[in-house]
């Protein structure tokens, strides 16, 4: 009987193909224009990144004698970094695919054993968490394959190479998932969160700190242990029993045409792959179901504790919940601090930041982004030590600018752009209240605006400080991040408002559609040109030779430009946002 | 057919269900009322093997849900309030898929399917994305799809809604006569009036405890009142002591 009937893996990957294939088909009916600007960012991405990598390389590659060493040192250190950044992406798409899907929960109600969903899900998950990793380091493949003249196989082995490497952050995120949602519940893994990335900023705060090299050492040591000693800090890199070694060393051997050592790694990587996806393929599906069904049977974890349950016991007893009512909420009473905001206004801020601190995804996201560039900008003070030419200290400068700003509209996008079209969902309580749609739109882009520049503002500060930067600099990069800021939420809240989805419940499909696609694109755009353009028109100069001088026309003439960019980005469809709510019929 | 001894689950220091035995026999049509946050969820989540009873056993056709899951969910459907369906998918390609999931030979797909799909008037919507269907028809796609494998235990949550009364009314008589034809039936609802007119017994959990069991009649005349079986409900789940609630102190944060 068995072999009459397919598979019910085959049949799950079958559904997946057919629906994927339906979405395809389904461009058809999108807007060309959509499609059009998608295909033309993809294009964009491809074709600047290969000429930045190929570039790269060939710079890096002309260093006599250091070339090939520093070029071998770069690509096992993104071969790492890939690795643990895939590790984090595996761990958040497996948790949400395993436990908060509904198909998993639908899945696990028919006669499919639980060894069969999890293997589906493991495959699904290690797909959606790797594509965009792939599409991404693509274009420093072909660069590196270019640089080193490498034959026609190495192109096919290395795609193979990657596939296989993929599988087993895939495998261990899976794991992991399974293993944080036995035992942590979304509090304990808030508190992890945190106090895991605090951990992670303060040992790479601490861990890179680069040798100071003067020209003495130069002269006294080879240039080579100077080198060496300057990459320390990547040699974790090269620890031989990370998978990443496995795949950097069988890339650059086959791409040397040392195909025998090629193949051991290549092998070793097999091996792995193989022997962690036999365990999980055979045995997590029982572990997956327990989580499961913990992670459905949840109250709280520490009520696992005897202290807890006196306590919970004890409050409950002694606490009246209606009595709880006229106690006040530190939150609330911030906010209506000498009565400058109206009732209503501080109600939709209060739940606004309610609900983003309870949303582990939204905070989690701003926290990882923002966290990235502190650690980052933090370490600059190291630079400014052999950063001693005020040209580079500019580029740095306004490349952090640019660094802040992109941040900021990844987060406007992902997060503000879809408020408008979730509003709209609750219209029977937010549309409907007396304050109005175009209010609460206005209101949605104050309290972003305010929000966000606290951070940027903060960050772009920071990032001064740490250059060494005078006042005037100091003050000019802080009036900008104000106006982009502003405009950047402005973008995201006009356009949400412009191009809404009320049918859409899921925020990352709201984002996925022109309108969010439309907001990332111009934000892109706005914040490329607007760097640009103050860069270019520094009033401190730009070219190497020049910086220093002031140049109060560059600067009044970059300036006026970059203020009539940001109002005709920001404000026309914040504008034209307002009258599209305005006419809106919910 | 369906047997649930000493049912406990606990979330944290909540008792979600405390302690159910039940045993709904074949054929018959067992509908389970409750308020709300009663249990009556957590109870067909662990009659589906979906949650591990922190204690006890559920046990469907004679088949542990725990120690036999495949063989118990090979005889058994579930429908949830909102159900799951690929919104990619043609309702015909999702009934043919679940059909294939329990291992129905193609020919027999098509035989249940064309008695099921006319009486579900899903014949217009059979070849169009889920994704534009309403609320009720996918509700119809579901329940046609749940039932395509003949069951011999159905479990089906909050049935009614999104449907018109129409299609209510057709729900009402096919679950009516597969339960004639042996179906074991296992229906959660807050409509009374659906337990009363489709229900052989009838089931109230409260607190996680099942307070009563037996026809509408037994019901009312455990509960000591005439009429409705909403009345008994009522009073066989009234809160020990209403307390006044004195509002007024509630005033806006200083």
């Amino acid at each position: 009987m068995t072999g009459t009937f397919p598979s019910p893996l085959r049949l799950l990957v079958g559904t997946a193909v057919r629906s994927m294939w339906r979405r395809v088909v389904s461009l058809r009916d999108q807007s060309w224009l959509l499609l059009a600007l998608i295909t033309a960012f993809l294009s964009g991405y491809a074709v600047l990144a290969f000429a930045l990598f190929y570039g790269g390389l060939r710079f890096i590659g002309r260093f006599p004698g250091l070339g090939g060493l520093l070029v071998e040192r770069l690509l096992f250190l993104l071969f790492a970094c890939l690795f643990g950044l895939l590790l984090i992406s595996n761990l958040i798409v497996s948790y949400t695919n395993l436990f908060r899907n509904r198909e998993t929960a639908f899945l696990l109600t028919l006669p499919v054993p639980r060894q069969v969903v999890f293997q589906w899900k493991l495959a699904e998950s290690t797909v959606i968490a790797s594509w965009a990793f792939l599409f991404l380091i693509a274009p420093l493949l072909v660069a590196y394959g270019l640089v080193h003249q490498v034959a026609w196989h190495f192109y096919p082995m290395v795609l193979l190479m990657i596939g296989l490497f993929i599988g087993l952050p895939g495998i261990l995120g899976c794991w992991l998932a399974v293993q944080v949602a036995r035992f942590m519940d979304r509090r304990t893994f808030q508190v992890a969160l945190v106090l895991g990335v605090s951990l992670l900023v303060a040992v790479l705060v601490l861990r890179f700190r680069p040798t100071t090299v003067t020209e003495e050492s130069l002269e006294t040591a080879r240039v080579l242990n100077v080198i060496d000693r300057l990459l320390d800090n990547t040699r974790f890199a090269q620890f031989p029993l990370l998978p990443s070694y496995w795949l950097s060393s069988s890339v650059q051997n086959w791409g040397e045409g040392a195909v025998r050592a090629a193949l051991f790694f290549f092998s070793v990587l097999l091996s792995h792959v193989l022997f962690f996806g036999m365990i999980a393929v055979l045995w997590l599906g029982d572990a997956f179901y327990e989580a499961s069904s913990v992670v459905h049977s949840r109250g709280s974890l520490l009520a696992r504790w005897d202290w807890f349950r006196r306590r919970e016991e004890r409050r409950r007893r002694s606490s009246d919940p209606i009595a709880r009512l006229s106690r006040p909420v530190l939150l609330e009473t911030l906010l209506a601090w000498r009565g400058i905001l109206a009732p209503d206004v501080r109600a939709l801020i209060a739940k606004d930041v309610r609900v983003f601190w309870r949303d582990t995804t939204q905070w989690g996201q701003a926290f990882m982004l923002f966290g990235l560039l502190t650690v980052y900008i933090v370490n600059l003070r190291h630079f400014t030590r052999q950063l001693d030419s005020p040209f580079w200290i500019s580029l740095v400068s306004y490349l952090n600018l640019g660094a802040c700003s992109l941040n900021l509209a990844t987060l406007t996008t992902r997060f503000v752009f879809p408020q408008f079209s979730l509003e709209g969902k609750r219209v029977w309580v937010v549309g409907l209240a007396p304050i109005g749609l175009v209010s609460l739109v206005r209101l949605k882009f104050w309290l972003t605006s305010w929000t966000t520049l606290g951070v940027t503002l903060g960050l772009i500060l920071l990032s001064c400080s740490m250059l060494g930067l005078d006042a005037a600099h100091t003050l000019f990069f802080a009036a900008v991040i104000v106006v982009m800021t502003f405009t950047l939420n402005a973008i995201a809240v006009g356009l949400g408002a412009l191009y809404p989805n009320f049918r859409e419940t899921n925020p990352a499909k709201i984002v996925s559609g022109f309108g969010g696609t439309f907001c990332l694109v111009l934000s892109f755009l706005y914040i490329v040109g607007s760097v640009v353009l103050l860069a270019l028109g520094s009033p401190w100069g730009w070219r190497p030779e020049a910086v220093g001088e002031f140049r109060p026309y560059h600067a009044l003439a970059s300036g006026t430009a970059f203020l009539g960019i940001s109002l005709l980005s920001g404000a026309v469809p914040l504008r034209m946002g307002f009258r599209r709510v305005a006419a809106t019929e919910l | 057919m369906i047997e649930l001894e000493n049912l406990v689950k606990h979330f944290g220091d909540v008792h979600a269900v405390d302690g159910i035995t039940l045993t709904v026999p074949r054929g018959e049509f067992f509908c389970v009322l409750g308020p709300n946050a009663a249990g009556k969820t957590t109870t067909i989540k662990m009659m589906v093997g979906l949650i591990r009873p922190t204690s006890g056993s559920a046990r469907v056709a004679g088949f542990d849900l725990q120690s036999q899951p495949l063989e118990a969910r090979a005889r058994l459907s579930y429908v949830p309030d909102f159900p799951f369906l690929y919104d990619k998918l043609t309702p015909w390609e999702f009934i043919r898929f679940t059909g294939q999931l329990f291992r129905m030979p193609d020919d027999r797909i098509r035989t249940e399917a064309e008695e099921l799909i006319p009486r579900f008037s899903l014949e217009p919507w059979l070849h169009k994305p889920i994704e534009g269907l309403s609320h009720g028809t996918r509700q119809r796609v579901a329940i046609a799809s749940a039932l395509l494998h003949r069951p011999e235990v159905f479990v089906i949550d909050e049935p009614m809604v999104g449907l018109d009364p129409h299609h209510a009314r057709i729900v009402k008589d096919l679950l009516r006569e597969r339960s004639r034809q042996g179906m074991t039936l296992f229906l959660s609802t807050h409509q009374i009036e659906v337990a009363e007119e489709m229900a052989d017994r009838v089931g109230i959990i409260h607190h996680g405890r099942l307070m009563a069991v037996g026809t509408p009649e037994e019901l009312r005349r455990r509960a000591g009142v005439d009429g409705a079986l909403e009345q008994a409900f009522l009073t066989l789940t009234r809160p020990p002591e209403a307390k006044a609630v004195d509002l007024s102190s509630c005033g806006e944060v200083p």
